[in-house]
C-alpha cells in the first residue's frame, strides 16, 4: 500500500539494510545535474483537481521521475531498482564531471526539495518565506542559488594532505547489540518502530492535509462565492485543521466516555460500549488490562492490532479511532457495531442454511482477502472475531493475533500446551465430548458445548478451534492458514459446531494436528456437494488448500456459483439487525455478562497496594510507547 | 574559543532572522575575555531552570592559522577561511565524533523534513507549535528510554557514572536551577529525568496547552478574513500573542522556547555521549539523525530555537546543510555553514 503511487511523496526509507554499504548509499540519494534544462512540466497527474497556481508552480519545480527516466536520457538509463529514487548514480556521475560545478551536494539538496509531499505544504513554505509566492523553486544553476556559490568561485582545497577518514573520524566499531540488556534490547525495537511510524504518520497526515487544502482552496475559487461564504470556507477548514491538531495531542482518557453497556468480557478486559461525552458519539471502547498483557505477553498483539487497524481503510475492517492509556489499561476506540458477531449469531440459530452460509462465507472471504491485501495474516479468525454492521454486513475485528508476513512467530506457547497436560478441571466449564460421538442423538451435551462456547471466548487462552494445524506444529505458516479457519467457521455454520471440538483445548490441539482422521462430517446432516466439496478443499494440508494462490480460486469455487463477490457488500443481508437506537444492544449477550466495571476492581485493588508499597510512577508513554503515540486519523474523527 | 566563532558564525548566517541575539554573540572579545567562566547562554527567562555553557580553557588552536583574522572579520573577509579552518575553530575533538562522519549521519527518511514543518495555512499559528512540541517530545522520549531505562540488575545506559554531567561534549556543560534557584550540577540522567518531568507538567497542563476543541481558532488571512482580528480575539488595545485567539497564555511562546532548548540540550547530549554507545551499536543512529534532523527543521523554522543555541551541534548542522538533509531555503540551513559541511562531507570520502 505505501508504495503505490508515491511519486507525489516523501519517500520513506525505512529498513537497515543498506548500511552494509554505506560508501555507495549516496548513490541512492538523487542528484539534480545544474545544467539540466528548466522544463515546464506539466501539472502532475495523480495529484488532486483544483490546484492553485502558487502550488502550480511548485509542481513544476520538483521533477517528477518520469521526465529524467524517459525524456531526458531515455537510453542510458533504463531501470532503477529502487521506483522512488531518482536517477541516481550515473546522473551523479556526469553532474560531478561537469566543470564549475565541484558541489555535488547542492544538487542533492535542490533535489531533495523537489520531492514533495505535494504542492500545498511546500508553496506554504515559500509564502511564509518569500515575498513572491509563485516564484519558480530554487533549482541548481537559478539565479537566487547560483550567486550564493558565486561568492566561492573556487572551493579552497585543504591546506594539507587529505587525511584519511579513518584517521580523522573516530573508527566505527562493530556494531554489537549484545552488550546491552534485555530491557535496552526491547526499546530498541520500540524506538525503530516508533520513529519509522513517526515519519509513516506525519507523512500521511500531511498529504491528507495537502489534499484538503486543495480542496478547499478549489472551493475558494469557485466563482460567485461572496467574501462571507470565503470566509467561512477559510475559517471551518483552519478550525477543523486546529481541531485536529489538538485532538492529536491531546491524551484521551476514559473519563471522557461515559459507558453504557459492558458488551464483551475476558481475561485480557472488556469490551464497552461507551457514549462521547462531548459530542454524544457512540463507539465500542476495548480496554485491556496492562497488567495482563504484560504478564501473557500480549504486547505485540496489541502492536499489531494497532497497526492494521490503523493501515486500513478497509469496509471490512472494524474502523479504529484512536487509542491511549493510563495506568492500568490501554484503551482501543473504535467502530460499535450493532449487530452483534457471528458467535452470538450461531448460538442463537445453532445453524445457517446453505444459502445464508453461502453468504456469510462469501463476505467473510472478502473481508480475509482485504486484511491479506493489507499484508496481514488474521490467524485468529474465529466466529467471535466477525462482526455485523448496522446493515448485518460482515467486518473482522481483534488483530491482536495477526501479524505482518515477515514476522518470526513464537510457537513456543502453543508447543508448551501440545506438550503439556491438560490441567483444567474435568467438571467445569467444560463438557464431555467425543468427536466421533457427534451426532443429533447427543444435541444437549452440544448444547453444553455451546453454553461454555461464550466463556471460552472470552478466556485468555481462547478457543483453538479455528486455528490450523501449521500454526501451532511450527512448521511456519502463510496466509493459507486463514483459509484454514474460514472452512472450520464454514463447517460450523452448516453443522452446529466447529469439526475439532472437544473437551478442552488440549484435545482440540490434538484433534486438528491429527485433523486427517478426524475431520468428520456427522451422517445425519446432509451437506450440499459442492458445501463439503469447499470444507475439504480448505481444512486440508497447507499443499493442497484451495486459496493458496489467492483468495480468487475460493471464490471460483462452485459453491460460490453466482455469487457476485463485487456487489456482495451492497445487497441486503439476510440478518438485519432491527435496531431501536445507535445504543441499542439487542444483539450482544449483555445478560452473560457480568456488568461490573473492570476499572472499579482495579483501581481499588491498587489501591490497596498502594497503602503496602510505593506508588507506581510511570508516564503511560514510558510505558507503551506504540499507543502513546497514539494513534488518530482525521477522517475518521472530523468527517 | 569554539563556541565563540560559531556563534559569530550563526549570527552571520542567521543574518536578520534571530531577533535577539544573545549577549555573547553581540560583543567577541567580551566573550574571548570571559572565558574559562560560566556564562548564561540568556536562559533567564526560564524559571525553573537555566544551563551555563562551560567554556572551556583555551587550547592552543595549533591548526587554527587564521582564527586571529577570522576574528572580528567582515563577511567578505570570512568567506576567506576555508571549511577546514571553521571546522579547526570549532575546537571539536580528534578523531572527530563518528556523527560527523557522514557515513553516520544519514536517515530513515528521504524527502523535504520542511513539508512536515511549515505551518498549514489555515492553523493559527499557536496550534501549530502546540503541535510540535508534542511532537518532537515524544519522538525524542524514545531515544531517551532508551539510554535511561534500567535492566533488570538495576543499571542503565546513562547512570551518575558514564555521565556525571549534563555535558555536550567537553565545551558545553548544562545545569539545573535548584529550588533556590542556584544553578547545580546534576548527572545526566538526572538532569534529563527533572526536565521531563517540568515538560510533561507544561504539556499537560491544559491552561498551558489547552485542549478544549471549542476554543480552536484560525489563522489569519487579509485577502479573506475580513473579520477585524481585534473582533475575534479581544477589544483593541489588549496586547497581541501568538496562540492568544485560540486560548494559548501569553507565556506561551516562551515556554514552547524553553521546551524546545531543553529537548535540544537532551539530542547534544545523546549524540556527544550516547551516539555510538548504544545508538550506533543498536542500529538507532539513522533514526536518531531523522527526528533530530526533524526537530532542527521545525524548531529553526518556529523561531524556537535561535542560531546561538544550536552551537553544541553545529558541525552535524553544517554537515546536514552540505548533504542535502536541511533544504536551502530552510532557516537552519542558513543556520549552517555549508562549507564546513562540505569539508566534512570530503573528508569523510563522500563527494
Amino acid at each position: 500500500m505505501e508504495n503505490q503511487n508515491n511519486n507525489n511523496r516523501m519517500y520513506l526509507n525505512f529498513g537497515n539494510n543498506d548500511r552494509q554499504n554505506p560508501p555507495n548509499d549516496r548513490a541512492n540519494y538523487p542528484t539534480t545535474p545544474s545544467t539540466f534544462p528548466q522544463p515546464v512540466f506539466p501539472p502532475h497527474s495523480g495529484q488532486s483537481g483544483g490546484l492553485q497556481p502558487s502550488q502550480q508552480a511548485y509542481q513544476t519545480g520538483y521533477a517528477p521521475q518520469g521526465y529524467f527516466m524517459h525524456n531526458q536520457y531515455p537510453a542510458n538509463y533504463p531501470a532503477q531498482p529502487q521506483g522512488n529514487d531518482f536517477a541516481a548514480v550515473n546522473v551523479y556521475q556526469q553532474r560531478s564531471n561537469t566543470p564549475g560545478t565541484n558541489d555535488p551536494n547542492t544538487g542533492l539538496a535542490h533535489q531533495f526539495s523537489h520531492q514533495n509531499l505535494g504542492g500545498a505544504a511546500r508553496a506554504q513554505a515559500y509564502n511564509t518565506r518569500g515575498p513572491s509566492p509563485a516564484q519558480r523553486p530554487r533549482t541548481a544553476g537559478a539565479p537566487g542559488q547560483s550567486s550564493g556559490y558565486a561568492s566561492y568561485p573556487s572551493a579552497p582545497m585543504p591546506s594539507s594532505a587529505p587525511v584519511p577518514p579513518e584517521d580523522l573520524f573516530a573508527r566505527a566499531p562493530e556494531r554489537n547489540p549484545d552488550r546491552y540488556g534485555s530491557n535496552a534490547n526491547n526499546n530498541q525495537v520500540k524506538c525503530s518502530k516508533l520513529a519509522a511510524d513517526f515519519f509513516k504518520d506525519s507523512v500521511r497526515r500531511a498529504r491528507e492535509r495537502n489534499q484538503r487544502q486543495s480542496e478547499m482552496e478549489a472551493k475558494l475559487q469557485e466563482p460567485n462565492q461572496s467574501p462571507s461564504r470565503r470566509e467561512q470556507i477559510w475559517s471551518t477548514a483552519g478550525r477543523k485543521e486546529g481541531q485536529y491538531l489538538r485532538f492529536l495531542r491531546t491524551k484521551d482518557r476514559p473519563e471522557n466516555y461515559k459507558t453504557i453497556k459492558i458488551i464483551g468480557k475476558g481475561a485480557f478486559g472488556e469490551v464497552k460500549l461507551v457514549q462521547k461525552k462531548q459530542d454524544g458519539k457512540v463507539y465500542a471502547m476495548k480496554s485491556l488490562i496492562k497488567t495482563e498483557m504484560f504478564k501473557r505477553d500480549q504486547l505485540a498483539h496489541v502492536r499489531s492490532e494497532r497497526d492494521i487497524l490503523a493501515e486500513s481503510d478497509s469496509p471490512w475492517v472494524v474502523k479504529l479511532y484512536t487509542t491511549f492509556q493510563d495506568t492500568y489499561f490501554l484503551y482501543m476506540l473504535m467502530e460499535f457495531l450493532p449487530g452483534g458477531d457471528l458467535m452470538t449469531m450461531l448460538i442463537k440459530y445453532e445453524i445457517f442454511s446453505e444459502d445464508i452460509t453461502r453468504f456469510y462465507i462469501a463476505e467473510i472471504v472478502l473481508a480475509i482477502e482485504a486484511v491479506h491485501k493489507l499484508g496481514f495474516i488474521h490467524r485468529d479468525i474465529k466466529p467471535d472475531n466477525i462482526l455485523l454492521d448496522r446493515g448485518g454486513h460482515v467486518k473482522l475485528t481483534d488483530f491482536g493475533l495477526s501479524t505482518g508476513f515477515q514476522r518470526l512467530h513464537d510457537n513456543t506457547y502453543y508447543q508448551q500446551l501440545m506438550q503439556g497436560r491438560s490441567n483444567r478441571p474435568r467438571d467445569r466449564n467444560s463438557v464431555a465430548i467425543d468427536q466421533i460421538n457427534l451426532t443429533v442423538s447427543n444435541r444437549s451435551q452440544i448444547n453444553d458445548w455451546r453454553r461454555s462456547r461464550r466463556l471460552m471466548a472470552y478466556s485468555t487462552v481462547g478457543t483453538p478451534d479455528y486455528i490450523a494445524p501449521e500454526i501451532f506444529t511450527g512448521q511456519g505458516y502463510t496466509y493459507d492458514c486463514d483459509w484454514w479457519s474460514l472452512g472450520t467457521i464454514m463447517f460450523e455454520c452448516l453443522v452446529g459446531w466447529p469439526p475439532f471440538c472437544a473437551e478442552d483445548s488440549h484435545d482440540t490441539y490434538r484433534k486438528i494436528v491429527n485433523w486427517r482422521h478426524t475431520l468428520y462430517f456427522p451422517d445425519d446432516i446432509t451437506l450440499g456437494v459442492e458445501a463439503e466439496n469447499l470444507i475439504r478443499s480448505l481444512v486440508c494440508n497447507t499443499e493442497n488448500r484451495l486459496g493458496r494462490g489467492g483468495a480468487h480460486e475460493i471464490k471460483a469455487h462452485s459453491f460460490f456459483r453466482g455469487v457476485d463477490f463485487d456487489s456482495l457488500r451492497r445487497i441486503r443481508a439476510p440478518f438485519e439487525p432491527r435496531l431501536t437506537s445507535n445504543i441499542d444492544t439487542t444483539y450482544f449477550p449483555i445478560d452473560e455478562i457480568d456488568q461490573t466495571d473492570n476499572a472499579t476492581l482495579l483501581k481499588a485493588q491498587a489501591a490497596q497496594a498502594r497503602q503496602g508499597g510505593q506508588p507506581i510512577e510511570e508516564t503511560p508513554e514510558m510505558s507503551l510507547p506504540f499507543i502513546g503515540y497514539t494513534f488518530k486519523r482525521f477522517d475518521n474523527n472530523f468527517r | 574559543m569554539s563556541n565563540l566563532f560559531s556563534g559569530i558564525n550563526a549570527r552571520f548566517r542567521g543574518g536578520g532572522a534571530s531577533q535577539k541575539p544573545s549577549p555573547q554573540t553581540k560583543s567577541p572579545t567580551s566573550s574571548t575575555a570571559g572565558a574559562g567562566t560560566p556564562h548564561s547562554s540568556s536562559d533567564l527567562s526560564q524559571a525553573s531552570q537555566s544551563s551555563s555553557s562551560q567554556a572551556p580553557k583555551v587550547p592552543p588552536l595549533p591548526n587554527s592559522p587564521s582564527l586571529a583574522q577570522t576574528i572580528g572579520m567582515d563577511e567578505a573577509n570570512r568567506s576567506m577561511a576555508s571549511g577546514e579552518d571553521i571546522l579547526n575553530s570549532y575546537q571539536l575533538p580528534r578523531p572527530l565524533p563518528l556523527w560527523l562522519n557522514s557515513a553516520y549521519a544519514k536517515h530513515i527518511v528521504k524527502g523535504n523534513f520542511m513539508t512536515l514543518s511549515a505551518r498549514p495555512k489555515t492553523v493559527e499559528q499557536g496550534e501549530w507549535i502546540a503541535h510540535q512540541v508534542v511532537e518532537h517530545y515524544r519522538n525524542l522520549w524514545n531515544f531517551v528510554r532508551v539510554i535511561h531505562e534500567k535492566e533488570d540488575d538495576g543499571t542503565s545506559i546513562c547512570s551518575s557514572a558514564t555521565c556525571p554531567k549534563m555535558s555536550a561534549g567537553h565545551n558545553h556543560s548544562f545545569t539545573w536551577l535548584n529550588s533556590r534557584r542556584e544553578p547545580v550540577e546534576l548527572p545526566a540522567s538526572e538532569y534529563i529525568t527533572l526536565m521531563q518531568r517540568w515538560i510533561s507538567g507544561k504539556i499537560d497542563d491544559t491552561n498551558i496547552f489547552p485542549t478544549d476543541p471549542s476554543g480552536v481558532s484560525y489563522a489569519h488571512n487579509p485577502s479573506i478574513t475580513t473579520t477585524p482580528l481585534s473582533q475575534l480575539s479581544s477589544p483593541t488595545g489588549e496586547p497581541e500573542w501568538v496562540g492568544k485567539r485560540s486560548g494559548f497564555p501569553k507565556n506561551f511562546v516562551d515556554v514552547c522556547q524553553t521546551i524546545f532548548r531543553q529537548m535540544f540540550r537532551v539530542y547534544a547530549h545523546l549524540y556527544w555521549a550516547h551516539f555510538t554507545d548504544p545508538f550506533y551499536h543498536l542500529n538507532l543512529e539513522k533514526q536518531l539523525n531523522s527526528c533530530f534532523s526533524h526537530f532542527v527543521l521545525t524548531a529553526t523554522a518556529l523561531d524556537l530555537l535561535k542560531p546561538t543555541e544550536l552551537e553544541p551541534m553545529q558541525p552535524l548542522l553544517d554537515l546536514w546543510a552540505a548533504n542535502g538533509t536541511f533544504p536551502p531555503e530552510s532557516k537552519a540551513y542558513e543556520y549552517a555553514n555549508i562549507k564546513v559541511g562540505e569539508h566534512l562531507l570530503k573528508v569523510a570520502g563522500a563527494s
